[in-house]
Order: structure tokens, then C-alpha cells, then sequence
């Protein structure tokens, strides 16, 4: 378990890299986006403001040179001379005018109506210069020669002049053409970056998904190895500890018996031999009181090995069977406690498996041991019986009783062992002053092994 | 004349021991020596001992089905359990095979004697340890009861009969001892078993060294 730590760390740090690359990248894209946006909402209106803004001045230079035509017309036909000078003054307004509104044309402009804009200022430059002659006639030159000099002089250049705005107007649209161009150029390196962006968070996408779905799998995989491992080493505790109760169990049946047999046989066989020895030696007393003691002695050693066989595991048991083992279990814990402990067991199957029979009799035993311990009790009912395919016992007993769940001793804890290692199920009942009622309900096996009883 | 006994049991040392214990005493002769049940059966069916002393765990043929099979085949030859256990349950089971004494190996060596007389005429005999330990089951368990003793129930001729029955006499023996027919001791026997809520001899037997009617 402890060498698989770091491998957990280190899958955190690659989920924590990867999903939060995905963010950051995601993030970026979108924030790249907005920028690449809003500038293009804002160079698509500079476009269109400055698109506005030449044409106003081409329209007024357009008009101021109509104006100056109309203004150099009214000065030759004008008869009064302060008339006169005021449409000469006029004139040279509207000529500063059409100066200015050109260099502020020139300073809007990005240099690509340039030669369209040069030619206007040098037609102009001529148109004022054609002009100049007339300022210098009088009235009857003006009145004689005015209307050719226009015809032949000024209309022709004013006429080209305003070709040359037309042109610059359409240098102007071109422009307007050029920036949408420039527009579009920015949305299609937008929709590039788009693209890479969204292909390689998709990618990134992918590998993480493929990554988290193998880390989640092996995760998976490591849980479900690990809680079979897990049921595995229950199963095998519990085989273990069922095996244990077994061994013991059965240990403690060989030793019973060999007291029993050997040990015991042999110590009877002395106390025969000490019997003939009394016959065969001469009356003496102080021979005869030896040979009493060493005979007291063997008897007690031989009430001492019966009593240790029966503590150990009572031959009953295996000689007799389950029902004269209770018995005998109850007669033996009155006598030595005082309670009438009571047994009482309907009809029985002959072939009660070994392990069944060994099962309720320490329950019983223990179950006793509880009692006399703990529960001050007068009387304690056994019963057995046989239920279908189950064996039930029930030990009730009328002592100070208990609140069930609250009592765990190390008693109950072995009977649940025991009985859960046949399947069986135990139900304890007990209330403070009410005495307490264990109950046991044991399967019978399909099989039952062969008993061996006399 | 001798009482002829047969010893079976699986231990050299106690089946020796026993041998010279009986042939130390006027009026005992040992027949014949088993090491287990079946030996036990065979001797017995070929010799018909007067009494046959069986260990209750032999290999073979335990002592309770050897004690059933001679009672059933020798009615004449009695039979002495000879056990380590000193326990109701296995002296109820030897009375139910067929045996009338129950003896514990390491009893005095004159309970030995007395149990094998006793047999021989026809009497039930426990080694006093045996009786002792039933009589005070008995009487605790009256005792933390709390209940009449059914004994008091029975009339002065039942207990007479009881005793009798107790002691191993036959209906026939009791009857003619009595004066009685005997469909009156049949009747009698039966009332008595019914009083005490027992259903069989070796029962009633059990009852009677536990009251010390017998010992």
C-alpha cells in the first residue's frame, strides 16, 4: 500500500497540469478574442470616420470652386468698383478657403491620392494664376473680354479641377475598400488563431481525457484488486479462526482422552498393584500407613486427572453424545454454584455433526460461565430443539439481566465466533432486572459427518 | 462353591490386578481374561461366568454394547461396569444396557468384592462415591426446586415393592416374598413407575440410589 502513494501524488499534479492548462489556454483565447474584437470595431470606425471626413472636404473644396468661379464672374460684371472689390475679397476668401481645406485634405490623407492631390494643387495653381489678369483690367476690358477669358480660360480649368476631384473622391472609396480589406485581414488572422487555439486545447482535450480515463481505470482497477485482497484476508481469518476453534478443539479432545485412558488406566492399575502389595507384606503399621498414604495420594491424583479430562473436554461428549454432555454440564455448574440449571431437549438427530454437537455444548458451557459470573441468577432453562433444518438453543436465565449492545464480553464474542463459523445466528434479549435470553440458531449441515456415540 | 467372574478390560496392569485381588478371596475365581468387548462376548458365551466385571472403553466393542449383548444372550451371568467416569449419565447408560453394579477403578477394594457378590444375588450395587454424588444431586435439585418430593406420594406397600424392584428382584420373587399375586405386584409396579414419572428399571433403580433406598 505505502509504495503506491507517490503514484497517486504524481497523478494529482498531472490531472492539476493538464485541466488547468486547458483553463489557462481556454482563458487566453478568449480574452485574445475580445481584444481582436473591440480593435477592430475601432480601426472599422476610424476607417469610416476618416472615409467621412475627406469626402466632406473634397464636397467643400468641390463647392469653394464652383463659388470662386461664380465669385470671379460677379467681379468682371460688376459695374460698381466697391461692388467689385467686395467680390474680389470674396474670391480671395474662398481661394484661402479651397488652401486650406487642401492641406488639411493632404494631412488626412495616407499617400496613396497623393499625384491626384499634387495635380489638383498645380490646376489650382494655375486656375488663380489664369485669374490673376483680370484684377489688373478696367471696367471696359473687363466688360469686352470677360465672358471669353471665361470660356476659353477658367472653365476648362475649372472643369479639370473638378475631374480631379472626382478622382481623388475615388482614390477616397479605394481607401474605404483598402481598410475593409485591412478588416477583413485582421478577422481572418483572428480566425486563425481561433483555430490553432481551439485544435490544440481539443488536442490537450483529448490526451487529458485519455490520460484521466486510464488514471481513473487503473485507480479503479487498484480498489477492486485491493478490496478482494481485503475480503480475501477476512475469508482467510476466518477460516484461520475457525480452524484454531478446530484445532483446540480437537487437542483438547486428545489430551482428554489420553488423561483419561492413559494417565488414569495407570494410576488405577498402581492403586490394584498398592492393593496386592498390602496382601503380600507382613502386618506391619508403619508399612500399612505408608501404603494408605501412597493410596490416598494415587486417588486423589486419580479424581485430580478425571476432573482435568472433564474440564478439558467432557468424554460424554464422544461416548454419549450432546444431550448427557449438557446434562452433565448443568449438573456440575449446580453443584458448584447453586443454581438449578435446567435442560430440557425435544427429539434430536442421531447424526448431529461433530462440529454442531462440540459448537452448542461450548456455547452452553460458556453461555453458563457468563451467568454464574456475571448475572446472579436462581435458575437458568436450556433448551434444544430440533427446527426443520435447524437447531435451535435457547439459554434464559432470571439474574439481573443486561442493556443489550452495552455488554461485549470477551464470552459473547467467542459464542458469535463459534456460531458464525457453522453459519448459525445468535440473538441475545436481556433488560436491567429481567434476566436475558440467548438464543441460538444453528443450520444443519446436508451432510452431517458419521457421530460416534456408545 | 465360587463365584466365577470374567474381566474384561483393554489395560493389562488393572485386568492382573484385579485378577489377584479376586483370587486373594475365598469364594471368587477368575474364568477368564478379555482386552475388549468382542473377546468379552465370546468368553462369556463359551464359560457363562457368574459375573462378567466389563471396562466401559475398550477397543472393539465398548463396554455398554458388550454389557447388552451378554445380558441379552447369558440372562443368568450379571454385570459390573468396571469405569473411570464418575458421572450419572454413563451409570444410566450401563443400567439401561443390562448392567446391575457400577464401579469406579479407583473404589476401595472391598466395594470390589461387594459390588460382584451383590450382582451375583441378583442385587444392584454403585460405589458409594457413585451413590453419594446422586443422592446429593438429588436432594439439591429438590431442594432449589422446591417442590414435594413424589415419594411421599407412594403408599407403604409401593415403597416395600419399590424397594424390592430396586434391589433386583423379579415380579415372581416379590410376589411370592410378599403374599401378593402377581398381577397385584404387576399393578403395583406400574402405579409406582407412574407416581415417580419414570419409565423404566434402570430408572427406577437410578431413583432409588438417589433417594438411598439402595446404595
Amino acid at each position: 500500500m505505502l509504495p503506491r502513494k507517490p503514484a497517486l501524488f504524481s497523478s494529482r499534479n498531472a490531472l492539476l497540469a493538464g485541466f488547468g492548462g486547458l483553463l489557462i489556454l481556454l482563458v487566453l483565447s478568449g480574452v485574445d478574442s475580445v481584444q481582436v474584437l473591440s480593435s477592430m470595431r475601432k480601426s472599422n470606425e476610424a476607417i469610416r470616420r476618416e472615409f467621412l471626413e475627406r469626402a466632406a472636404r473634397l464636397e467643400r473644396i468641390r463647392t469653394a470652386v464652383y463659388l470662386s468661379g461664380t465669385y470671379a464672374r460677379d467681379y468682371l460684371l460688376e459695374p460698381e468698383p466697391e461692388r467689385a472689390e467686395q467680390h474680389r475679397a470674396a474670391l480671395n476668401e474662398t481661394r484661402r478657403e479651397i488652401e486650406a481645406e487642401l492641406a488639411a485634405y493632404e494631412g488626412a490623407t495616407h499617400g496613396e491620392d497623393r499625384a491626384a492631390l499634387e495635380a489638383l494643387q498645380k490646376e489650382l495653381a494655375d486656375y488663380w494664376r489664369s485669374l490673376d489678369p483680370i484684377f489688373a483690367w478696367n471696367f471696359r476690358e473687363r466688360r469686352e473680354q470677360g465672358y471669353r477669358f471665361f470660356r476659353e480660360q477658367v472653365f476648362p480649368r475649372r472643369m479639370e479641377m473638378l475631374t480631379i476631384a472626382d478622382r481623388i473622391a475615388a482614390v477616397n472609396a479605394r481607401e474605404l475598400t483598402a481598410g475593409d480589406r485591412k478588416l477583413s485581414q485582421m478577422f481572418a488572422n483572428m480566425r486563425g488563431r481561433l483555430l490553432i487555439v481551439f485544435a490544440v486545447t481539443l488536442l490537450l482535450g483529448i490526451m487529458q481525457a485519455a490520460v484521466s480515463i486510464r488514471q481513473t481505470l487503473r485507480l479503479e482497477r487498484a480498489a477492486a484488486r485491493h478490496l478482494e485482497e481485503v475480503t480475501r484476508a477476512r475469508t482467510e481469518l476466518k477460516e484461520l479462526s475457525a480452524r484454531l476453534v478446530e484445532t483446540q478443539e480437537s487437542e483438547r479432545k486428545a489430551i482428554s482422552r489420553e488423561l483419561h485412558d492413559a494417565v488414569g488406566q495407570s494410576l488405577s492399575a498402581v492403586l490394584f498393584e498398592l492393593r496386592n502389595l498390602a496382601a503380600a507384606l507382613p502386618p506391619d503399621p508403619a508399612l500399612k500407613s505408608h501404603l494408605e498414604t501412597t493410596r490416598r495420594l494415587v486417588e486423589s491424583s486419580v479424581s485430580m486427572v478425571r476432573n482435568m479430562a472433564l474440564l478439558l473436554r467432557p468424554s460424554m461428549l464422544d461416548d454419549l453424545g450432546l444431550l448427557p454432555a449438557l446434562e452433565w454440564q448443568a449438573r456440575d455448574v449446580s453443584r458448584r454454584t447453586g443454581m438449578l440449571v435446567n435442560v430440557a431437549a425435544g427429539e434430536l438427530p442421531d447424526d448431529l455433526p461433530e462440529e454442531h454437537k462440540t459448537c452448542i455444548f461450548r456455547v452452553v458451557q460458556e453461555a453458563l460461565n457468563n451467568i454464574a459470573k456475571h448475572a446472579e441468577a436462581r435458575t437458568v432453562r436450556i433448551s434444544l430443539n430440533r427446527e426443520r433444518d435447524h437447531l435451535l438453543l435457547a439459554v434464559q436465565d432470571d439474574g439481573k439481566g443486561f442493556r443489550v449492545g452495552e455488554q461485549k464480553g470477551l464470552g459473547l464474542i467467542g459464542i458469535n465466533e463459534r456460531v458464525e463459523n457453522l453459519h448459525g445466528r445468535v440473538r441475545v434479549e436481556s433488560e436491567p432486572g429481567r434476566g436475558a435470553l440467548l438464543e441460538i440458531r444453528l443450520p444443519l449441515a446436508e451432510t452431517p459427518a458419521a457421530a460416534r456415540t456408545l | 462353591m465360587s463365584i466365577r467372574v470374567l474381566v474384561a478390560d483393554d489395560h493389562t496392569m488393572i485386568r492382573s490386578g484385579l485378577r489377584m485381588l479376586l483370587e486373594r478371596e475365598p469364594g471368587f475365581e477368575v474364568v477368564a481374561e478379555a482386552s475388549d468387548g468382542r473377546q468379552a462376548i465370546e468368553l462369556a458365551e463359551s464359560l457363562k461366568p457368574d459375573v462378567a466385571v466389563l471396562d466401559i472403553g475398550m477397543p472393539n466393542l465398548n463396554g455398554i454394547e458388550a454389557t447388552r449383548h451378554i445380558v441379552q444372550k447369558l440372562p443368568r451371568t450379571r454385570v459390573v461396569v468396571l469405569s473411570m467416569h464418575a458421572d450419572e449419565s454413563y451409570v444410566l447408560r450401563a443400567l439401561k444396557s443390562g448392567a446391575r453394579g457400577y464401579l469406579l477403578k479407583d473404589s476401595a477394594e472391598s466395594d470390589i468384592l461387594n459390588s460382584i457378590r451383590a450382582v451375583n444375588e441378583g442385587k444392584a450395587y454403585f460405589s458409594p462415591e457413585i451413590s453419594k454424588m446422586l443422592a446429593e444431586d438429588y436432594m439439591r435439585q429438590m431442594q432449589q426446586r422446591g417442590v414435594e418430593d413424589s415419594y411421599e406420594l407412594l403408599t407403604a406397600r409401593e415403597r416395600e415393592i419399590l424397594q424390592m424392584l430396586a434391589e433386583g428382584r423379579s415380579n415372581k420373587e416379590i410376589s411370592s416374598a410378599l403374599n401378593l399375586s402377581l398381577y397385584t405386584v404387576e399393578t403395583h409396579r406400574s402405579n409406582i413407575l407412574q407416581k415417580l414419572n419414570l419409565h423404566s428399571l434402570p430408572e427406577l433403580i437410578l431413583y432409588a440410589v438417589r433417594k438411598g433406598i439402595i446404595s
